[in-house]
């Protein structure tokens, strides 16, 4: 093996140079803090004690496994990111496919679908928030009173807000999927469905065997991007359901622990819970992704 | 106007040799082209002489200049490549300025320059499109405008033809044939392609695994292949090779195999004395060979029975078996012969080669 | 193909109307509170608006800090929405911008330079998306306060970008990739430096992937709620968001619900102006050789 030319170095050396601005920060924002949050993970740190922070080992960890609060955070974490997941791809893939093909208003309806992603969220959760939850004295407070009281009733107290949650992140999700994959499409060389429409009569055989498998990079994509956002959310749900946390998630729970309780440790070992199910989709993802990194000739 | 030198050209990467001790002397003005099959060396060679590619060993001079450190930039040179290369979001006007606006060059010198070249190509009603609304060959005209303008030391094309139909193929070699002529500048050319190899260059450099296997005029290649590689790859169809042995009888040599049985021209008969006994291949091209009749010597001649006919109009193209030998002939329009005939073969005495088995050179 | 059948039509053009109603109803719902007099709010049909009104978009910029001798009024905070609209902005068109920078810049490296294991640091870069960020804030806290960023928008320029970076060089780098290097090659030999050859043929010819990579960044700013209250304190230092956040539900719903319409408005404009080229970007960083 040869040693590489000096331009070849040369540009090695400009592409890390390129590359660390990228690098600083993000080892800024996120290496360090999640550093310290394993580190914490594994002490009793509290600001609410006095001693010193003593190092715990997995203490912390092994506290969650016997706390049914934890397992309860669990399966509603799993169960929320699972329904919206579903729901977003399904709502999603239903858009982009009503979408590839070209039809009078398409433009309008593309515009109407790209809008929920588009408009901020961080302010649009307030205005679900106040749609759904309204102060009693407006006109339709009645009716979504009504709603919530028959939700409640039949799931418990706290499941209406619960259910706001899952339909406000399904109402952004599906809109960003649905772009996300109708790009998908269009990335799809036109030949192929073409080719496909020789092979096979049914339509639902060619979604099946031609659109499904030629989408799958961007459904994983779109999986995985619902996956962590429905995982790490805190916000939404602290938002929607004002504070009340009646079905927690893992994230509100941590930062209940954090809060409320001054529990530095849990808290972190309880965030670092989520990280390793996404890794393991992380990896699925990578896999599904590799034909199409890989450089063609 | 320049010449182009090429001393011990090498080029490796990792695990790749990818250019062998070329040395290549290209006069000034001169249309050279290097042909080879795909992984031959060929591009990399022309894009070390770009500067697009790192030189591992040797040097590259154009003109009077070494330039193994100079950036493709300052090299004043132009380079036109398969899938033409042009800027998608400029005007074939400003595809065509861009060198020379990097050049600083005075806006009306630019018009007036991309305005010739525009009116060379027959391209002027374009300048103000943009790439995706033009065909193919129209594509390929803008990227030879945008070489043309700068009055380069050095044409570099890299199989500018390759993505374009055959027709159009046809048609645009003729037109660079043409362009050359006009503009007279030193020209280096790389393709796969034989026929465009021997329609378009002064002379020939065929390269295979890195290595020049020849250089030469298209017809000295044509006619005096150096090594079997040179005469299977110039001409199409290819040339028939049979593996014989060098048999003596009666005080002549033959070249002898089952089912085919012919004397050694007495040209080759002298070099070919050394092989006596041993095997060697004889090559004979399709068109060399012909039906035999009352007039062909019996000694230049043998029996084949008929696999295939492919009539092409201008000539016909017959597969034929002669023993366990598969051998194609081109013969003339006129011919009738039809699957499973026997034929008598004939060939020309003077235009048979031999090959040592080993070495592969032409004997 | 054939004609469709009338049936096929109809339902086609009847699931487009659900989509479109589905998408964009809750926006509407919000516009028409926002554009209700307190009156019509209480006593009017929800879904229309009888008598639009902006007042309550009129009030949030009026009530600066003065109190009106008025009880409702007494409970009501004051708020500078001036200085929120003009931080978020700056928030916006800060994070877009640096996240552009940053990211095209390790992009070109990756899909260009590509330096030795780029595929892994690419993968890397992706794979901070596994982190949790919004639950990281103490650690976070400790970097803001190290670098003295505290109660500062600074602190957010710092954050932001890093939520939108991994998806944003994963895009762009694949599409820097695929792009035929002979387009760059040709400006070089025609007498571009490197760096010229990028400003002026790279850059401009990625403009959609770079609208993408735009509008995805400023999806992501403008989505977020957590990082905006928990690092801003100070009103006159809080965006849009964090402000509305400390909106007392029952008092200021209307001019919250203005608020919200407020900032969607230049978002949601943007991004419909430059929608069909981040579907274009999107298709050209996926699409080989684009």
């Amino acid at each position: 093996m040869s040693l590489p030319g000096s331009a070849r170095r040369r540009e090695i050396r400009l592409a890390y140079l390129l590359l660390s601005p990228a690098l600083l920060l993000l080892l800024t924002v996120l290496a360090y803090p999640i550093g310290w949050e394993l580190w914490t993970s594994l002490t009793d740190l509290s600001p609410l004690s006095d001693g010193p922070q003593a190092f715990v080992g997995f203490e912390n960890y092994r506290r969650f496994l016997g706390d049914a609060e934890f397992w309860r955070a669990a399966a509603v974490t799993v169960v929320y990111a699972a329904v919206t997941s579903v729901a977003k791809l399904a709502l999603g893939l239903g858009f982009a496919l009503l979408l590839a093909r070209p039809f009078r208003g398409r433009a309008l309806v593309f515009l109407a679908i790209f809008l929920p992603w588009a408009y901020p969220a961080g302010v649009s959760v307030i205005g679900w928030y106040w749609t759904l939850n309204p102060p009693t004295r407006t006109a339709y407070a009645p009716f979504m009173g009504h709603l919530k009281y028959v939700v409640d009733g039949a799931f418990g107290g706290g499941a209406w807000a619960f259910v706001s949650v899952i339909l406000f992140n399904i109402w952004r999700g599906s809109s960003f999927i649905g772009v996300l994959l109708l790009a998908g499409i269009n990335a799809i060389p036109p030949e192929l469905f073409e080719c496909a429409l020789l092979e096979s009569k049914s339509a639902w055989r060619r979604f099946h065997l031609v659109t499904v498998p030629l989408l799958k990079p961007f459904l994983a994509l779109g999986v995985f991007l619902s996956l962590t956002s429905a995982f790490a959310d805190l916000a939404n749900v602290w938002l929607l359901t004002a504070g009340r946390i009646v079905f927690p998630v893992i994230g509100t729970h941590a930062y209940w622990l954090v809060i409320k309780a001054g529990q530095y440790g849990p808290a972190s070992a309880l965030s670092l819970t989520l990280v390793p199910f996404l890794l393991v989709v992380l990896l699925v993802l990578f896999r599904l992704f590799d034909p199409w990194e890989e450089n063609p000739a | 106007m320049a010449q182009v030198m090429m001393k011990d050209l090498n080029k490796k990467y990792d695990e790749v040799h990818a250019v062998k001790d070329v040395n290549l002397h290209i006069r000034d003005k001169e249309f050279v082209v290097l042909v080879g099959p795909s992984g031959c060396g060929k591009s990399t060679t022309l894009r070390m002489v770009a500067g697009l590619e790192e030189i591992t060993a040797g040097e590259i001079t154009i003109g009077d200049r070494i330039v193994n450190d100079l950036p493709p930039k300052d090299r004043d040179i132009a380079m036109v490549f398969q899938n033409y290369a042009l800027y998608p979001h400029m005007t074939v006007y400003d595809n065509m300025a861009f060198g020379l606006k990097m050049r600083k060059f005075p806006k009306p010198e630019i018009a007036k320059r991309v305005g010739d070249a525009a009116e060379i190509l027959g391209i002027q009603e374009l300048l103000k499109r943009k790439p995706r609304q033009l065909s193919g060959g129209q594509r390929q005209r803008v990227a030879v405008g945008r070489a043309i303008v700068r009055h380069p030391q050095v044409f570099l094309f890299d199989e500018p033809l390759s993505n374009l139909d055959a027709k159009l193929r046809v048609q645009m070699r003729v037109e660079l044939k043409r362009l050359h002529d006009r503009l007279e500048t030193t020209a280096i050319y790389v393709t796969h392609d034989q026929v465009e190899a021997m329609t378009l260059g002064d002379r020939v450099v065929v390269m295979k695994d890195g290595w020049i296997q020849q250089v030469g005029e298209p017809l000295e290649l044509y006619g005096k292949p150096a090594n079997r590689f040179v005469a299977g790859f110039i001409g199409s169809p290819s040339m028939n090779f049979v593996e014989v042995t060098a048999t003596e009888t009666n005080g002549a040599l033959w070249a002898d195999t089952p089912g085919l049985r012919v004397k050694v021209p007495p040209a080759l008969a002298g070099r070919l004395g050394a092989y006596k006994g041993q095997r060697v291949t004889l090559g004979i091209r399709p068109e060399d060979l012909r039906i035999a009749s009352g007039n062909d010597a019996a000694d230049y001649s043998f029996d084949t029975v008929v696999e295939v006919v492919e009539p092409l109009g201008s000539e016909i193209l017959l597969d034929l078996k002669a023993g366990p030998n598969v051998i194609v002939a081109r013969v003339d329009p006129t011919v009738r012969a039809k699957l499973h005939d026997k034929l008598r073969l004939g060939l020309h005495p003077e235009r048979v080669h031999f090959f040592d088995n080993k070495t592969e050179l032409a004997i | 193909m054939n004609p469709k059948p009338w049936w096929a039509k109809l339902g086609h053009g009847s699931l487009m109307l659900l989509a479109t109603v589905y998408c964009v109803f809750p926006i509407y719902f919000m516009l028409v509170q926002s554009l209700k007099t307190p009156e019509e709010d209480v006593f009017g049909n929800p879904f229309i608006v009888m008598n639009p009104t902006l007042e309550n978009f009129e009030e949030l910029f009026e009530r600066k800090s003065e109190v009106r001798g008025f009880v409702g009024d007494a409970l009501r905070r004051s708020y500078p929405f001036l200085d929120w609209l003009a931080n978020t902005l700056f928030i916006f068109v800060g994070s877009v911008a640096a996240t552009l920078v940053i990211g095209v810049a390790a992009a070109y490296a990756l899909g260009r330079l590509r330096p030795p294991g780029f595929r892994w640091w690419r993968r890397a870069i992706f794979a901070a998306y596994v982190i949790p960020q919004t639950l990281l804030f103490i650690p976070l806290y400790q970097v803001v306060i190290t670098l003295g960023l505290d109660d500062s928008l600074l602190a957010l320029l710092l954050i932001y970008p890093t939520m939108a970076l991994p998806f944003c060089v994963w895009m762009l780098s694949a599409y820097f990739q695929h792009l035929p290097r002979e387009i760059e090659e040709a400006a070089l030999i025609e007498g571009a430096s490197r760096a010229t050859a990028f400003f002026r043929i790279i850059l401009p010819m990625s403009r959609p992937v770079l609208v993408a990579a735009g509008i995805f960044t400023l999806g992501t700013v403008a989505s977020d709620f957590m990082i905006a209250s928990v690092f801003l304190l100070t009103p006159n230092n809080q965006t849009i968001t964090a402000g509305l956040g400390t909106f007392d539900v029952a008092l200021d719903e209307l001019a919250a619900v203005a608020g919200v319409n407020l900032l969607a408005i230049p978002v949601v404009t943007i991004s419909a102006v430059f929608a069909r080229g981040y579907v274009r970007g999107l298709t050209a960083a996926m699409v080989e050789g684009a």
